[in-house]
This record gives C-alpha cells, structure tokens and sequence, in this order.
C-alpha cells in the first residue's frame, strides 16, 4: 500500500515514515506543508495520505482544507486526518466531503500501533475511522435520545461510529457476530434510523444522527 | 529665565483679576448672609450661587489658558428651577461647598500674592531710582514707599540696593508665587476626586480592552506552543517507541535509532514545556527579584549592556513582569535590528510611577507600527497595565524606549 504523509514536524514526520515503513507500507513522499502534499498526490497517486491538520503558514486547519481538496482531485484517494486535539468542526467538514474512505484519528492514537494500521487499512479500503474521543465528543450531545439504548448497544453503537464492521465490533466486545448483529438492529430500530447493510452507509448515517 | 519671569508675573496678574472678583464676591456673600438673617437675603442666594459658578468658570478658563487642565464638574443638563429645587441642587453637589472654598483662598491668599507680584515692581521702580530725584522733592517727603525717613546719601543707597535684591528674589520666586497662587484652583475647581469618573471609566474601558486582548493573544501563544511544540514532541516520543517496539522482534538494528529518537523528542519536549512556564512568568524575577533578573538580561545581551536599577521600593509582581518582558524585548530588538554597540538599561521610581528607559547608540528607524514585531508586544502589554510607551527613533539614532508603569495600588 502507498501512503503520502503531510506532517510539518520533522521528527514526527521521520517518525511516521519510520513506523509505517517497519509495518510493511510503501511511503512514496512526506511533505512538510499543504502545497507539497498535493503536488505529492498528484505526482504519486498514493492509495492514503496519512495528514496533520495543523501545519504553516497559519497552524489551523491547512491540513483539513488540504485533505478536502485532495479527496476532490482525487475522489478514489484515502485521507486519514491526524489531530493534536479534537475539534468537531474539522470531523464535520471532513465528513461532509465524503465517509468514504476518510478517518479523523488524534495524533497519539500513531502509537497503539495495530489499531492505528487497522484504522489505516480500513481506510484504504473505503471505509470510515473516528476517533474515539470524537464520538464520545458526539454522543454527550447526543444524550437524551441515547437513553433508550442499553449500556451494550452504546458500546456497539460507539463502535460503529468509529468506523468498525460487525467482525470487528464482536471482536473487541468479545461477542458473536450474530449477537452484534442484534444489537445493531434494536439500535437502529430504536434511533428510527434506516437499516443498511453496507458499511459505510451505515457510519454515515450514524454519524449523522450522532451530529443532530 | 526672563520670560519664566514675565510669564510668571503675567499668570500673577491674571490671578490678581479674579481674586479681586472673588474677594468682591466674598464681601457680598458676606451681605447676603446678613440679609438672611432678617430673611430677604434668602432671595438672593441663587443669584449669588450663579455668581460664584460664573466666577469659578472664568478661573478655570483661566487656569486651562496655562496648560492647567480643570475640567468643569457641574452636572451636565437642564438647570433647575425655582428657588427650592436650584438650592437644593446646589446643596446636593459637592463642586458648591468646593467653589466656595475656592472663593475664600483666592479671595484673600490669592489676592496678596497677586499684589505683592504686581505692586512690588512699582515699588522698586521708585526706590532703585529715588536716589537720582529725591533732592528735588520737599524735604517732608524723603521717604519710602512704607513711610520711613531717610535723609543722608548712605540710606539712600542702601534702601536701591535692598530694594533691586528684594525685587531679584520675588523675580526668582515668581514661578513659584504663580503655582501657589494657581493650586487653589486646580484643587478645589476640578471635580471632587470621587467625581471624576467618566474620563477614568473611558480610559479604564480602552485598557482593559487591550488587556483583554493581550490575555487572548497570550493564551493563542501559550496555546499553540503547547500544541505544536511540547505536544507534537509527545506524539513523536510515542510514535518512535511504537517503532521501537515493533521493531524489537523484526529489525533490532532500528530499535536503538528509533529509541534515541524518542529520548530526543522527550527532552526536547521538556525544553518546550520550560519555555513556555518561563513565558508565563521567568522564574529568574521570583529566584532573585527584578534587578537581579534584568542583571542576568543585560549580561546575556549581545550588545554590551549598563544597567543602572535605582531605588524601586515594592512593586506588584505583574508590573515586575512586564518591565523584565520590556526590557527583554527591548534588548532582543537591539541584538537584532540596532547594529548598536551599546545599550542603557535604566529603571527608576518615581511616586506611583516605574520608569524603564532602554537606549542604544544604533542606526535608529525602529517603528512600533507593524504588528507582530517586539515593539507591539511591548506596548500591549505595557498599555495592559495602564502604562504609557514613548518611542524616540530617528533614522540614524539612536533609539530610546521609555515606559512608563503605574505601579500604585
């Protein structure tokens, strides 16, 4: 898998680079700033950027503008978005480009590495990864219609915000993918949402609801 | 030295004028309490409180003529009217019982200092030049202007020359006649103390609007160097010991790279972390005080650098801040910018004042207009503080930057 990193440190850059190199991906180029992360997806074609939000001249949000026009250019690129905090309004415009194939992870998340490479893998593959912190972020807004469901079914529900699919889901709360599968229905049938079997359909409809 | 003189004997004159009014004003006053007393006096009393206001106005149109700033207190608005409702308004504002002092003082302080300053000249006009006319008077008349007879060429003598050193003495002290005779006013004309709020409120509303904004500026600085520096330090350190250890079991070559990586990020961290506390406040002003924190300054500055601390007494920690932070800044900017090859730091008290004078012998142009330069940051913070910055710059020097704080309580 080829992966272009825009990150303006340079330490974590070469850290990144030196990580994802040690997993097994291919990473084409590391750029320090907006302007050189797209001529490098536009030179390369990765299959991921992996980005940094803040970068120069301004350190606000470059690296969301830079991920939004990439996924632009490039509709068939993946953009995983890091973040040293976690500002709902750089999930949201993300997200509104598109939830596929798109992932909002806080920087330090680089470090609990399998869930970092599975959350990049995923979103090579067209799927969708938040942040915990970010859909914890969304359900205390969330709270009341929340009640309804049971302390398992938010569990569930977290996770799939998150962006994981059902195999994944019964794997980190040790169930079987048809208790999973159960959960998911009374989750939807209680929020009143429409089912979907399809992955990203449905992160995109949770998330929705998660954002009122 | 001759036009402090005249200007003095001119403001006297002026002062004479009024303090004859007032003293006019005074014996009227006088005749109206009387009249009181048997009841028509009474009628008159909103007449006399209208004169006196008149009065006190033309006194301080007067003083404001020589750079004096009283500012009138009455309140602004319809006057009242009728009889009770005008002399309970006077009876309510305290500028009425103030006037009137006023009235008694210059009345009869302010009247002899104006007449000793404007007849003294006459009468040492006629005393120095006696001596050349008095044979021509008839010989009842040999005497001075306070009536003592002199009648031999020696007294005559001495009564000129007592009378020139008499007249250079009242010349020397006549600016000084002019502020005594003028401080009446401008204590008792201008607003009671407590009154005079809304100048204050407007300049404390201009402050605290910049020291809001130096607050915001400070916590957007604080805040982007914790995230971009000690917290992107942090993420590294975790993102090379993931390396590390994943690479523990495939590549152990890179696990010793990867670890000192990690260290260099957490200590780099750490010196992040420490720069920003000591932006928040250098523990040097809290280990040695403010001089000996400006001591360490002018040491590491890189042009040459006096430091001459006078006595400062006690000052409020966030006054010591913002002068080490000026003066910081000050020298980086003549490291920088100046080409100097000296500077003068300067601190001096003076009253509720601190005043910190830093100074080069550079090429001079410094110019505070452009944001985001030193100079801004100073007066942000300096004007935060009620303080006031004055910028000297010629193009081709040298640079002075004089600020001063209000360091009162």
């Amino acid at each position: 898998m080829r992966i272009v990193i825009a990150e303006d440190d340079a330490l974590l850059r070469e850290g990144l680079v030196l990580l994802l190199s040690g997993e097994g991906f291919e990473v084409v180029a590391a750029a320090p700033d907006a302007d050189g992360f797209l001529a490098a997806v536009a030179e390369h074609h990765p299959d991921v950027a992996v980005v940094d939000v803040r970068m120069p001249p301004t350190h606000t949000d470059e690296g969301i503008r830079a991920a939004v026009k990439a996924k632009r250019l490039h509709p068939k690129l993946a953009v995983l978005v890091l973040s040293a905090y976690v500002e709902q309004a750089f999930a949201t415009n993300l997200l509104a480009e598109s939830t596929h194939g798109v992932g909002y992870l806080l920087k330090e998340r680089v470090g609990r590495v399998e869930e970092f490479v599975d959350a990049l893998r995923r979103v090579a593959a067209g799927g969708t990864a938040m942040d915990p912190e970010v859909v914890a972020q969304l359900f205390a807004r969330r709270s009341d219609p929340l009640g309804r469901l049971t302390a398992r079914e938010r569990e569930v529900l977290a996770l799939m915000a998150e962006g994981l699919g059902n195999t994944a889901i019964a794997e980190r709360l040790v169930v079987s993918d048809g208790g999973v599968q159960k959960h998911i229905r009374s989750i939807f049938a209680k929020l009143d949402l429409a089912p979907t079997d399809q992955l990203d359909r449905r992160v995109a409809a949770v998330l929705h609801y998660l954002d009122g | 030295m001759t036009r402090d003189a005249f200007e003095a004997l001119e403001r006297l004159a002026g002062g004479l004028g009024t303090a004859l009014l007032a003293l006019l004003t005074l014996a009227f006053w006088v005749l109206v309490g009387a009249a009181c007393v048997v009841g028509v006096g009474l009628l008159m009393l909103p007449a006399m409180l209208a004169l006196t206001r008149a009065l006190a106005e033309r006194e301080r149109a007067r003083l404001n003529r020589w750079g004096l700033e009283v500012v009138s207190p009455y309140p602004v608005g319809e006057a009242p009217v009728g009889w009770t409702a005008r002399l309970r308004a006077a009876r309510a504002d305290p500028a009425t019982f103030r006037d009137l002092s006023w009235l008694a003082v210059h009345g009869t302080l302010g009247l002899v200092l104006g007449l000793v300053a404007v007849i003294l000249p006459m009468i040492t006009l006629r005393e120095a030049t006696f001596p050349l006319w008095w044979r021509f008077l008839p010989p009842d008349m040999w005497v001075t202007s306070f009536g003592v007879p002199v009648t031999t060429w020696p007294a005559m003598l001495a009564v000129a020359v007592g009378a020139v050193i008499i007249q250079v003495i009242a010349v020397l002290l006549g600016p000084r006649m002019a502020r005594w005779q003028a401080r009446s006013g401008v204590r008792l004309l201008g607003p009671h103390p407590s009154i005079d709020l809304s100048q204050r409120v407007a300049r404390l509303t201009a402050t605290r609007a910049g020291a809001l904004r130096a607050h915001a500026a400070e916590l957007r600085r604080i805040e982007r160097s914790l995230h971009d520096g000690a917290q992107n330090r942090l993420v590294a350190v975790v993102v090379m010991v993931a390396a590390a250890r994943r690479a523990l079991a495939r590549d152990p070559a890179l696990v010793d790279l990867a670890l000192d990586r990690a260290q260099g990020a957490a200590e780099q961290a750490l010196s992040e972390l420490r720069g920003v506390v000591r932006g928040l406040l250098p523990p040097i002003l809290e280990d040695r005080g403010l001089a000996g924190a400006l001591n360490a300054l002018a040491a590491g500055s890189q042009v040459p650098c006096g430091l001459a601390v006078g006595e400062l007494g006690q000052l409020p920690l966030s006054v010591e801040t913002t002068a080490y932070f000026t003066v910081a800044e000050a020298l980086t900017n003549v490291g920088r910018h100046s080409g100097a090859r000296r500077a003068q730091v300067t601190l001096s008290r003076d009253r509720d004042l601190l005043r910190v004078v830093v100074t080069d012998d550079g090429k001079g142009g410094a110019d505070d207009g452009s944001a985001g330069t030193g100079l801004a940051g100073i007066r942000r913070r300096v004007e935060a503080h009620d303080g006031v910055v004055t910028l000297s710059s010629p193009q081709g020097g040298p640079t002075r930057i004089e600020v001063e704080l209000p360091c009162g309580s």
